[in-house]
């Protein structure tokens, strides 16, 4: 079995576009799960029943099916309805759809801390529904759940893994242990090098979302 | 009328045969009532008269069953862009103040006249200091409300309503969130707004502050008005047994503390 210097010195290239593939990947599907996310939210609170159902619906969806399900259904499925999506494009809509119904869901909970008084003085003031979701609700609601935001970024990172189960080029940081292994014998350590970087990854986000919290957090 | 003033006789709020209830009770028994301009109306009641109810219903915070609201000759509609705009029109100022909890002091009293009204940021932010220096908060500007004493944040709360240029402001039970000590600062805001010509409907426990600032008296008791009259003649001599019983209440709370 190769050291991890061994390793590092043979595939440290194709690890660091590994790490670039996870990180793009990353940014992509949480930047679309929070819009996503948002405008799921808007509609189950807006006054438009159907809306309303559209929005319980897709959470109870999204947020119940396995991502590797998911990726099947995108993968091997869509081409029958005629929609040819590339590899990475599966991907990006499977890592991308489930974390904004979690994302959904945690927007909810944060509405919760508004007071109903705040959302009377609003209208009271003559703002619309979209005048106080912009106002008032989504900005209380995002300031107070950036800590399961955080958790959501790190979670979303993590399901990037899926992007191993496709043949991509370059491949993810789960995806390139594989691609070691069956060009050398990596064994385990080809695996513990890409964890070590999810996890330092992960810290660093937990670090910089405490502090975007602290920042945020309205006082009450 | 009690304080000399002259009020005009044009409506800015109608309420005509207002029903409602809430669930097999009848919180509001056909309720009619028009407030002139200028006019500062005080309602008062024992808890579950259905006075803050009433307050609540002429901006449509409270649905209702049947009846008709009027603001300054236009019918409140049930929802939609022109119920926003004619609340737009009425100020409110609650119990519990309901400063958005997010915003500073100065970001709380603009943000309605710069989204609803479309005001600049200059315009609405010299006006907003304008409002606040009257009401005695402007050296809190930059603060979060979280921050202010409950007296502080009832005055800024004003200043919002205020912002907004409203041809009336309805006050649900202002006085009954704060400590004895704050209670005056924000009836002295009040005073001075009703002395400068604000119409107003004001529902309170502070009688002496009724006595004082009201044109006319209300006093609601199991979803309708028994009474409507002069402070004066109200508190000197109330018709129904309910307001002498009310008021007499009140008298023993008094002499007991």
């Amino acid at each position: 079995m190769m050291s991890v210097g061994e390793l590092l010195s043979q595939f440290g290239d194709k690890y660091l576009q590994a790490l670039w593939t996870t990180y793009g990947l990353t940014v992509l599907c949480f930047a679309g799960a929070l819009v996503l996310g948002i405008a799921i939210t808007v509609m189950r609170i807006c006054p438009i029943k159907p809306l309303q159902w559209f929005g319980d619906f897709y959470v109870q969806i999204f947020r119940n099916i396995p991502g590797a399900a998911l990726l099947i259904v995108l993968v091997y499925a869509l081409p029958y309805l005629r929609v040819m999506l590339s590899y990475y494009m599966c991907v990006l809509v499977a890592v991308t759809l489930i974390p904004s119904s979690f994302c959904s869901e945690y927007l909810m909970a944060g509405m919760n801390t508004i007071g109903a008084g705040q959302i009377e003085a609003a209208r009271s003031l003559g703002m619309t529904f979209f005048q106080i979701v912009k106002n008032v609700v989504l900005p209380q609601a995002l300031r107070s759940t950036v800590l399961q935001m955080t958790n959501l970024l790190v979670a979303t990172m993590l399901t990037t893994a899926l992007a191993s189960q496709v043949p991509l080029n370059p491949a993810d940081l789960t995806g390139i242990v594989t691609y070691i292994n069956t060009h050398a014998v990596g064994g385990i350590t080809a695996f513990m090098i890409s964890a070590f970087f999810y996890a330092v990854t992960a810290v660093v986000i937990g670090q910089i979302g405490n502090r975007i919290d602290k920042k945020v957090r309205i006082l009450r | 009328m009690s304080n000399g003033k002259i009020i005009s006789q044009e409506p800015i709020i109608e309420l005509k045969h207002i029903d409602k209830h809430f669930g097999s009770l009848h919180v509001l028994k056909d309720i009619n009532l028009t407030v002139h301009k200028g006019e500062v109306v005080v309602i008062i009641g024992p808890s579950g008269s259905g006075k803050s109810t009433l307050c609540r219903t002429i901006n449509r915070l409270e649905t209702i069953d049947s009846g008709e609201i009027v603001i300054d000759g236009s019918v409140m509609p049930k929802e939609g862009k022109k119920l926003a705009e004619l609340r737009s029109q009425i100020g409110m100022v609650f119990q519990s103040f309901n400063l958005f909890a997010h915003k500073t002091i100065l970001d709380n009293v603009t943000i309605a006249p710069r989204d609803v009204l479309k005001k600049s940021k200059r315009e609405a932010e010299e006006e907003a200091m304008q409002l606040l220096k009257r009401v005695g908060v402007d050296s809190q500007a930059g603060k979060v409300p979280a921050q202010l004493s409950g007296g502080q944040q009832q005055r800024v709360a004003i200043a919002r309503s205020l912002a907004m240029h409203p041809k009336a402001i309805l006050f649900d039970e202002p006085t009954s969130a704060l400590d004895p000590e704050m209670i005056g600062e924000v009836l002295d805001v009040m005073t001075e707004l009703a002395r400068d010509g604000m119409t107003m409907v004001i529902v309170t426990h502070e009688m002496n502050f009724a006595r004082r600032v009201a044109d006319r008296v209300i006093f609601m008791d199991g979803g309708s008005i028994l009474e409507e009259a002069a402070p004066e003649e109200f508190f000197a001599a109330p018709k129904t047994q309910r307001a002498r019983d009310f008021l007499n209440s009140l008298g023993d709370r008094e002499s007991r503390s």
